[in-house]
This record gives C-alpha cells, sequence and structure tokens, in this order.
C-alpha cells in the first residue's frame, strides 16, 4: 500500500464529492473518494438521535427532482425511491389564521385556503409552476441550475441569460423587461396581497438561497419555490437515503469511498495539484495519495485555498478576495422536537387533518414586517437575535405522515424546524455566541410554535434536539458559517461570479485543482448540479471522457480563449516528487 | 427457565405507522423497481446478512439485501447518538474474532480503510481498595498483574491458558465456521483426542465450576467469571463450559475497530457493490413468499416485491417463523420450535458521555487508562454473583457494578471535536422493570455516573459535554430483531447451542422450507459478530444451487474437518 495513486481524488464525501466520484467513475477513471467523517452524505443527513426516532439535521426535502443525475446515474438501480406528499406546504399567523396550500398533487387544498382568506390571490406566483407544466418547469430549472456559468468575457443581454430565454419562450405573456432588475419581494408586493402569503413567498425563497431582497434574483427566488414544488416530496426514508443511492453508484462503478479519511493538505507542486495528504489520525495506512489526472475539492472554497493549499501557493490579493466571500444569508439554528402528537394550529384539526397535513408549516407568518424584522436581525454584524418572539418566523417540517420509517407508531417528529439566525463568524460576541443562547432560543421557539399550536405542551413534547450554526459547521466540516448553501447566494456571488468570477468554472489558480463544493454555482440544496456542471469543464479539460449516457446543458457554453488551465501539462512532466 | 419471556409471547408485531400515499400524476424520476427478481434475497444487513451477500454476490449470484433501517450494519453500528458531533458504537463496540473470521482473508477489505485496534492492554478490573487487575494480550503481563493477588494463580493462570489457547484455536474457533455436529458425533470424534476430551469434560462443568477449579483468589475469580459470563452465560448453569475458555481468551483478544464498527459492515457493502449486489435499505421485508412448500422471495412494507430463487432471514425464528411467513406454510415442529424459542436471559443497559478529557482512573496502575474496557464495582466472585444473578431473576442489579470504555483512547476519529472523547458505562439489565424504562433509566444512568466517578474522579460535570442512555427497550427499538433486547437474538443454553440453535431441523443454515436459510445469530454457532452463521449459509446455498465456490475454509478450519468432522 506504499503507492496509493488514483485518476482522480475528490475531498469530501458530501453529495457533491460523491456524484462527482460516481459520474466520474462511471466514465472509467480511478476515483477515491475521502471522507472525514464515519459516514458519507454531508447535509443529506439523517440521524437516529433517539433510537427509532430519525431526524433531518439539515436538508430536508428532494428539490432535484429536476437533476439529469437521476437519469445519468440510474440512481433507481441503487435503491432510490421516493415518497410524495398530499400537501407540502402551510401557513399559520399568531392571530388565528391557518392555510393549507396543499402542492403539485393536491392543488385544490391550497385554492380552498387562498379563497377564504384573500381570493384575489388565487393566481399569484404560485400558478407559475402549474402554467409552465412539468417539461417547461424541468427546461427552466436547468436553466438555473443545471447549467455551468459563463465563460470569461461572454457578454450577454441580461434578457438572454439562460433562464429568462426559457422563461420568455414558455410565458411571453408574463415577461416585461422591469423583471430582469427585480428582487422578489418587489414582485411579491405586485402580486400578492395577502400579507402571510408573502411571506410564505419570501421564506420559501430564502430557504430556497437567494433572498428575495436580493436585487436581479426574482428568477433564482422563484425557481427555488419551482424547485420545491417540482418533486413535492422526499426520498423514502430521508434524505440520506440519496446520499446511499450515491454513493452506491460510485462504489458500484469502482469508485473507492474511503471514510475516516480528514485530508490536512493538497499537496501542490510546480502549481499543479498532484494528490493530498491526509491527516495522521485517518484510517488508511498511507497518508499520501496522488491524483494523476485532478484534485477535486468537495469542501467549500474558504478551506480549500486557506486551509488546504494554503497561502504558500497563493498570491495575496486572491487569498484576500477568498477571505472577503460573504458568508451571510443560510446559518441555520436547527430544532428537532419528538412529540407525541402533530402541532394542531389553533386547536382546530380542521385547519390541517392528518391525511393532508401539511408538510412544512411556515409560522408565524403575520407580517411581512415581521419577516424583515428577523431577516436585518440576522445579517447584521451583531450579538445573537434579539428574540422577539413573534419575529421568529420558522420552517416547521415533518415528513411521519407520509414516511413511516422516520418514527414509530404513536410519535411523530417535528424536524427540521428551521430559525434564520446571524453567521457564527459574524458574532460580535465570537463564533460560539450562539451556543450561549442555544437554550434562549430554543425555549421562545418553542413558545412560539405553542402559542400557535397550544398542544404543544410539555406533556406532548418527549425530546428536542438543536443543531446551531456554530454546531453544524463541525459536525459538517464544509459547512461553513453554518450555512446550508456555503456562501451567500447574492447576484454578487451567483453564477459567473460564485464564488468569484476567475473560479466560477469550477478551475483554479491550481493547475489541477477544481472545486465541487456548495460555494460553486448553483449552490445547495442537493441538486447533484455542482457536479454535473463540472463534468462539462472536465470534458473540455480532457478529464473525462464520459459515454453515451452523458448530455450536456444546452445552454453550455465553451471558454472563449484557452486558459491557462485548459493547456494542462501532464502529469508525468510535473510530477518529480514521486 | 429464566426470566427471558418464550418465543412468540415476546415479539411485537412489525407494526407501522399510516402511511397517507399519494401517487404523482407525472413521472418524476426512475425509481427502484416495484417488482425485481434477484438470484439470493437477504433479509437483514446485520454482520451476517452481509457476510453472507458478500460471499454470494461474489460468486455471481445476483444478490440484494435488505434492511429495515437506513443504516445497514445491525450491531456493526456507528452513529452520532451523542447529537450534535458526537459518534459512538451503540451495539458491538470490539470484535473478539478478527484474528478468526474467514472474510478477513477472503476480502480486501483493508481496502476500504478497514483496520481493527488490538491493543495490549486489554480488560481490567478495579477494586474497591484501588488495586487493579489487568488481562493484557500478552500472557506474561497478565500473569504479572496476577501475582500482585496470588502467585498460584499466576504460575495456574500460565498453564491453563497455554492449553486453553489451544482448545480455541484447534476446535473451537474453527468449529465456530463449519455446520453445527450433532451431540453424538461431537462426543464420537472429541472422545478421540486429549484436547477433545478436555472440551468434553469442561462443556459438563459450569463457569463457575471452572473458574473455582483453577484459580483460587477471590479477585481474580470475581474477574474471571464476569468476563465469562459478561455476553450471556449463566455462571451456575452446565452444558456450555467449553465456551469459557474461549471468553477468557477473547477477553486479551479485542480488537477495536478503527473508525468504528460500522466501518466493517460499510466494507462489506462496498465488496457487495463491486461484485455487482444491491443493499437496499429502508426496506422493511413484510412477508417471505412460500409457495408450494417453497420460498420465493419477498413483499416489503412499500408493497414492493422481491422475487428470488433462494432467502435467507438473518432474524429470529419467531419473527422469520412466526410472523413474516403464511403460519400454514410453516412446518410443525419448527413452528414449535420458533413458540418455544427464549430470548437472551438479560439485556443491557448502557450510559454514554461525550467528555472533554478522558475518563481518568486513580488506581494502582495507571496502565489501566489503556485498557479497552475496565470493569468496576466487583471485589468478590459472589458480588459477580450475585450480580448475574439479579439480572437473570430479572432485577436490576443496582449498586453492584458493571463495564465501561473510553471509546476515543484507541479511535480519537469518533468526535466532531477534536481532542473530545466519548465513553460509555455498561451494565447487564432486565427488558421489564417496574415502572418501566422511561422511569428507571434516568435514575439508573445517575447511579452509574456516581459510582463510575468513584473510579474516575475527573467526571465531574464541568468535563461532561453530555449523556445518553440506551435501554433494553431502545435497544429493540433501533435494531427490531434483538427482541427484548437480545442481543444475541436468542439465549446461550444448552438447548439453544449447537445443532439446537435454532433448532435441530435446520442443519447448516438450511430452513425445514426448502429456498430458506437463515443466517443469523439465531442460528449456529451464535451472535456477538463472529461470522459463523453468515459464512456457512452462504457454504450452503452455493452448494444447493450449484454454483463454484470461489473460496476455500481457512488452513486452521481445513485441520480441524479432517480431524473431527470428515468420515
Amino acid at each position: 500500500m506504499s503507492d496509493e495513486r488514483f485518476d482522480v481524488v475528490v475531498i469530501g464525501g458530501g453529495h457533491n464529492g460523491s456524484t462527482i466520484a460516481a459520474y466520474l467513475a462511471k466514465s472509467g477513471l480511478s476515483t477515491c473518494v475521502l471522507e472525514s467523517r464515519p459516514e458519507c452524505g454531508g447535509g443529506q443527513e439523517n440521524t437516529e438521535v433517539r433510537p427509532g426516532f430519525r431526524i433531518d439535521p439539515h436538508a430536508t426535502y428532494l428539490y432535484g427532482g429536476a437533476a439529469p443525475g437521476f437519469d445519468q446515474l440510474e440512481l433507481w438501480k441503487y435503491g432510490m425511491r421516493m415518497v410524495y406528499y398530499a400537501s407540502m406546504a402551510g401557513v399559520a399567523t399568531l392571530d388565528g389564521q391557518a392555510a393549507n396550500l396543499g402542492g403539485r398533487w393536491r392543488p385544490d387544498l391550497g385554492d380552498a385556503a387562498i379563497k377564504r382568506y384573500s381570493p384575489n390571490d388565487l393566481e399569484g406566483p404560485g400558478r407559475i409552476f402549474d402554467q409552465l407544466g412539468e417539461g417547461p418547469s424541468r427546461e427552466l430549472l436547468r436553466a438555473l441550475f443545471w447549467t455551468p456559468p459563463f465563460p470569461e468575457g461572454a457578454e450577454i443581454d441580461p434578457r438572454d441569460m439562460p433562464w429568462w430565454k426559457v422563461f420568455r419562450q414558455y410565458l411571453p405573456n408574463l415577461f416585461f423587461d422591469e423583471l430582469v432588475d427585480m428582487s422578489y419581494v418587489d414582485f411579491l408586493d405586485n402580486f400578492v396581497q395577502w400579507d402571510p402569503l408573502k411571506v410564505v413567498g419570501a421564506f420559501g425563497a430564502w430557504y430556497c438561497g437567494a433572498h428575495p431582497d436580493w436585487e436581479g434574483m426574482l428568477l433564482q427566488s422563484l425557481g427555488g419555490t419551482l424547485l420545491y414544488s417540482y418533486a413535492s416530496g422526499a426520498p423514502r426514508g430521508g434524505m440520506h437515503t440519496y446520499a446511499h443511492a450515491i454513493i452506491r453508484c460510485a462504489i458500484a462503478n469502482g469508485a473507492r469511498v474511503m471514510t475516516n479519511a480528514p485530508v490536512g493538505e493538497i499537496i501542490v507542486n510546480n502549481g499543479r495539484a498532484v494528490g493530498v495528504r491526509l491527516s495522521d489520525e485517518a484510517a488508511f495506512p498511507e497518508k499520501t495519495i496522488w491524483a494523476d489526472k485532478a484534485v477535486i475539492s468537495g469542501v467549500d472554497v474558504k478551506q480549500t485555498f486557506l486551509k488546504l493549499v494554503g497561502k504558500g501557493h497563493l498570491d495575496p490579493s486572491f487569498t484576500q478576495r477568498v477571505d472577503d466571500i460573504s458568508l451571510k444569508g443560510g446559518s441555520l439554528f436547527v430544532m428537532s422536537v419528538i412529540c407525541r402528537e402533530l402541532p394542531r394550529y389553533h386547536n382546530k384539526e380542521e385547519y390541517f387533518p392528518q391525511d393532508v397535513y401539511p408538510s412544512c408549516v411556515i409560522a408565524p407568518a403575520d407580517s411581512f414586517e415581521y419577516f424583515r424584522t428577523q431577516t436585518r436581525d440576522a445579517y447584521s454584524y451583531k450579538k445573537p437575535p434579539e428574540l422577539t418572539p413573534e419575529h421568529l418566523t420558522m420552517m416547521i417540517c415533518t415528513h411521519d405522515p407520509y414516511d413511516s420509517t422516520r418514527c414509530p407508531d404513536g410519535y411523530h417528529v417535528l424536524s427540521p424546524i428551521y430559525l434564520e439566525v446571524p453567521p457564527p463568524q459574524y458574532d460580535v460576541t465570537g463564533a460560539q455566541g450562539i451556543n450561549r443562547h442555544k437554550e434562549e432560543i430554543t425555549k421562545a421557539a418553542l413558545g412560539v410554535l405553542r402559542q400557535l399550536a397550544p398542544n404543544m405542551t410539555e406533556g406532548n413534547i418527549v425530546d428536542v434536539f438543536v443543531n446551531t450554526p456554530y454546531d453544524s459547521e463541525f459536525r459538517n466540516a464544509g459547512m461553513v458559517g453554518g450555512n446550508w448553501y456555503g456562501i451567500r447566494q447574492s447576484e454578487d456571488q451567483w453564477f459567473s461570479n460564485r464564488p468569484l468570477p476567475e473560479l466560477s468554472r469550477y478551475r483554479t489558480p491550481i493547475e489541477g485543482l477544481y472545486l465541487c463544493n456548495q460555494t460553486s454555482h448553483p449552490g445547495g440544496l442537493c441538486l447533484m448540479a455542482v457536479p454535473y456542471n463540472l463534468m462539462h469543464i472536465l470534458i473540455d479539460d480532457g478529464i473525462a471522457n464520459p459515454g453515451s449516457w452523458w448530455y450536456p446543458s444546452p445552454h453550455y457554453m465553451k471558454d472563449l480563449k484557452p486558459t491557462a488551465s485548459i493547456s494542462r501539462k501532464t502529469a508525468l512532466e510535473t510530477d518529480v516528487v514521486k | 427457565m429464566s426470566a427471558s419471556k418464550a418465543g412468540l409471547e415476546g415479539v411485537q408485531p412489525l407494526r407501522r405507522k399510516e402511511e397517507f400515499k399519494v401517487e404523482p400524476l407525472e413521472h418524476i424520476l426512475d425509481e427502484f423497481p416495484i417488482k425485481s427478481k434477484y438470484d439470493v434475497v437477504i433479509i437483514g444487513a446485520g454482520p451476517n446478512g452481509l457476510m453472507a451477500a458478500a460471499y454470494l454476490a461474489k460468486s455471481g449470484l445476483k444478490t440484494i439485501v435488505l434492511e429495515r433501517r437506513q443504516e445497514i450494519g445491525g450491531g456493526l453500528a456507528t452513529e452520532e447518538t451523542l447529537f450534535p458531533g458526537y459518534y459512538t458504537n451503540p451495539h458491538a463496540f470490539y470484535h473478539m474474532m478478527t484474528d478468526y473470521m474467514p472474510i478477513m482473508s477472503d476480502f480486501n477489505l483493508q481496502d476500504h480503510g478497514l483496520y481493527f485496534v488490538k491493543p495490549n492492554t486489554q480488560t481490567s478490573a478495579i477494586f474497591s481498595d484501588n488495586s487493579t487487575l489487568t488481562l493484557y494480550n500478552q500472557h506474561e503481563d497478565t500473569k504479572d498483574s496476577i501475582a500482585k493477588f496470588s502467585a498460584n494463580d499466576a504460575r495456574r493462570f500460565g498453564k491453563v491458558m497455554r492449553s486453553w489457547r489451544k482448545i480455541v484455536s484447534e476446535i473451537i474457533a474453527p468449529g465456530t465456521y463449519v455446520p453445527a455436529m450433532s451431540p453424538i458425533d461431537m462426543i464420537e470424534r472429541f472422545e478421540q483426542t486429549e484436547m477433545g476430551r478436555e472440551v468434553l469434560r469442561l462443556s459438563e462443568m459450569s463457569p463457575l465450576e471452572i473458574v473455582e477449579e483453577n484459580f483460587e483468589d477471590d479477585r481474580v475469580r470475581a474477574l474471571m467469571l464476569y468476563v465469562s459470563c459478561m455476553w450471556g452465560l449463566d455462571p451456575n448453569e452446565s452444558g456450555l463450559g467449553f465456551m469459557v475458555p474461549l471468553m477468557i481468551d477473547r477477553a486479551m483478544n479485542k480488537a477495536q475497530c478503527y473508525g468504528g464498527s460500522h466501518k466493517l459492515a460499510g466494507s462489506l457493502s462496498r465488496e457487495i457493490l463491486k461484485a455487482g449486489g444491491t443493499v437496499l435499505d429502508n426496506a422493511q421485508v413484510q412477508r417471505i413468499i412460500v409457495d408450494n412448500g417453497q420460498a420465493k422471495g419477498v413483499e416489503l412494507y412499500d408493497g414492493r416485491v422481491i422475487e428470488a430463487n433462494v432467502v435467507l432471514s438473518s432474524l429470529p425464528p419467531p419473527i422469520t417463523f412466526g410472523s413474516l411467513i403464511d403460519q400454514t406454510m410453516v412446518p410443525q415442529e419448527m413452528a414449535e420450535a420458533a413458540n418455544l424459542w427464549e430470548w437472551d436471559k438479560w439485556s443491557f443497559f448502557t450510559m454514554s458521555m461525550a467528555t472533554e478529557k478522558a475518563p481518568y482512573y486513580q488506581c494502582d496502575d495507571p496502565s489501566v487508562n489503556d485498557a479497552l474496557m475496565v470493569i468496576m464495582g466487583f471485589d468478590t466472585c459472589q458480588a459477580v454473583r450475585e450480580h448475574f444473578a439479579a439480572a437473570i431473576a430479572g432485577e436490576i442489579p443496582r449498586n453492584i457494578g458493571g463495564h465501561a470504555s473510553v471509546e476515543t483512547r484507541y479511535d480519537p476519529t469518533l468526535p466532531r471535536i477534536p481532542g473530545h472523547h466519548v465513553s460509555f458505562f455498561q451494565i447487564h439489565a432486565p427488558y421489564d422493570v417496574p415502572g418501566g424504562w422511561d422511569e428507571q433509566g434516568p435514575i439508573l444512568a445517575n447511579e452509574l455516573s456516581a459510582l463510575w466517578k468513584r473510579s474516575c474522579p475527573n467526571l465531574v460535570d464541568e468535563n461532561i459535554v453530555m449523556r445518553s442512555i440506551e435501554t433494553p427497550v431502545d435497544i429493540e427499538t433501533r435494531l427490531t430483531s434483538m427482541v427484548r433486547g437480545s442481543i444475541k437474538h436468542g439465549d446461550y443454553h444448552p438447548l439453544q447451542m449447537g445443532v439446537f440453535r435454532p433448532h435441530d431441523s435446520c442443519v447448516a443454515g438450511r430452513s425445514p422450507i426448502e429456498g430458506l436459510y437463515l443466517c443469523g445469530a439465531s442460528s449456529y454457532p451464535g451472535g456477538l459478530v463472529i461470522g459463523g452463521p453468515g459464512y456457512i449459509a452462504a457454504g450452503s446455498v452455493v452448494e444447493d444451487l450449484d454454483v463454484a465456490k470461489w473460496w476455500s475454509p481457512p488452513q486452521y478450519v481445513q485441520r480441524y474437518s479432517a480431524q473431527y468432522m470428515s468420515s
């Protein structure tokens, strides 16, 4: 075992790392995945924190239904199964309202509820999915998420960006030029009257990455909701089953997937990444692993350069730019509550009958201003959020009405309950600040929950588990800032700007080193999109040569001029240390 | 016979919550098919199910292994039970047969990062005066430790272990990987060698008699009796005495899986996948399809049907024959055997802790802090007897003692905060307790904390990050095949061992239903991740399906077969 050598070494066995490994192994490359934890999957995890009870500490729904990966990697062979939900979403307010919004399979539920509270909103943005239908929705989603960012120098009219092109093609009557510069909030202000519905839209957008207040991100915000509506369900058993399918696909195609194998360093020789060095405690005898063709970092952009490559190989202006990448926006305070009864909002079972119980309830959603207050709280450099309980808009998810594997009979699991909080790094009392307020925030949130659903008493609640963004960061090394999409997903850090313009095509200043983490386009959500997009680049760089099962994005644009990293030297020429 | 309830009485019906189904109106993504066909379907992806699957998949048979839970491995679990951030091994923490299991040489498991750490300092006992006795892997080291208490016992240990080590390596260990012999054959064959005669003699003795025969010091006897019985032998019961040399020898041969016990499961599943096999989780089997006396496949709880030429079940007989098969298809004697099946005579209560600093034992010998396991609370052989008597009687053996391990001593990868530690303290405990475990669990955890702190004064509140408990009910909830917390799927007593495990109509893993094989801990030779049942059943399947057997038994097993089994 003295000379471990692969074509490609992938750092990190999260879903992005595992997926690119599956793609490359299926392309016939010898591939090795190195994961620091005992289990792969990254944010696609379910944890049996209490015997028989499974929680979702991070990802919870299948947003990636439109991913080419399901088909290209044939994940069905490796156990992929879905559970579809009658109702994906509901909304409740503190002043006694509650609406079951249904979802793709039961639009009638939402229609009935909205008719009751705000008949004018029936033709609101929720209708966009219905208007588009299956095929065009997939096309729009693929334009937004499954399209590699355009190369440097490409000059495109914003109206001709792939997503607007598809939008204009299928919904010509809905398009007007101002949309391109709008934020989602502008759009909601124009089209939605009932505040709770606006909060749902805004919260949904935020939860899908593109914050509703960010300019020029309207379609990205809306795209999140479309992603959510597209599959309208979750993998059977939870998101980790999805991870299992990906990992098993990689292994069945010959990849070596090593757990308990934290990487300490990317070995750079003559400006080229030639392998990695594992930490001393890695469960592998040979701690140096050579990569003949590429090192792919499934780790976030900051740690990839600042920790694994090291400043010794980077120019200081680049290092500073990496250091300055904004982490704001997706830091989550996640609660999981085990209870005997599902929350009965305002004590009325008829709001959410169990057979159509909304899998995700956004509450309290009384006023759009509350939502904004919470956002301001979470985005400034400050101490932990001021706990004005009515501002704690939560996303309260449950799967067990539709998926019996999650907990035993007679119980329910509310997991995750997401709360938006500041990134630990920007807490003026230190990164651990949020953890000092863990109990206080939990108590406030449970208090709000009880105001909404009076049956959520101490007697009903069996157990509560919490992971703060600080916890998430040490649990999942790549989840920098405890941010579920890694780094801010604003226009300044999206598409050709994500994570930095010169890194947006997944290549790096280090030859042979590629990025494959949610800090690259299009961000989080377990879409298998970062690896799909990266494949285009690896094919162009002569590294991957997939079979006929591969199909590229119709919007893919090749490099306009040869870049330094395209004129690759061969591994043998540079690899003098071996 | 014992406090464990008989067979079917203890089986919880395989009850699932009601699911509200929604049929998607449009095609979203391809899923695992509603109906599929395999050569081999294996129920349960515990150690034995995975081992059988690995052998059979590599034989070229189209193999699928089904797991009810989301994670495969069964007792080979490494999970974040101390949430957030600390992994533990809630079931099998160490492995006792790594030097014998055929999978270790038949597969290249190290390719997947499977490494076992077998430290020299193995099992220690701490007595109330802070003196200690340690079993090391190296016998002379152990003799040095015993000599602190009795020079005679040290000498005697040296002599008897020489004999026992041979018994283990030449008879007991190889016997683990071949089908059970009938008692008559066994007596006839074993009578022919001196070692065989010693095995027969020991078998007729109780663990207590064997320990008393060999050791005179009460503290030495206490430790030897504890390690002999801790995984399920009654100190006073004769008939299984041959297991005493094994358990004592193995108490000096514990190995910890680096990266967690789940790594063994993960490595086996990688072998299965590489060989073209399928691993399906969240796949609880609702029914074994038996048609015309022949097993034809299984039906899952979500309605999926998997047809197969052979079905292997790693579940205990009351589940396999009592709830998964149409009762009219189960042969009368097998149905009766399932009904009379006895669960383990005791279960376990475990308290796990995440700490900033490792628990530090203050005692006469700091090397105790290197031990894989530390036994506390037993100054006399009588105390050990009372402890097990209480557990057998269905009582919590209170204020007596138990065993503890610092899991991070040899595996620093378990906590996500580098430098932190996870440890556990475990005692034998009954399934039923007055007031239920919800009430008793936290009380007992506090008592164990106090006991532990007496030996480890640094287990103060400031050092403890968090604590969790796993009761016998939790064991059953997490792993439903461990009915009533039976980690071995059924008691070790003479009528449930050897050819009688699970029943003498089942030979070499073949059940009386054609096409249905048994490959779990309830089959010969038993549980505790020794790898016998899966290995034996895989051998029978390839033989019956007339598939080339690509593996051959290890040398030491072949020698045993030639000596004791060939006709």
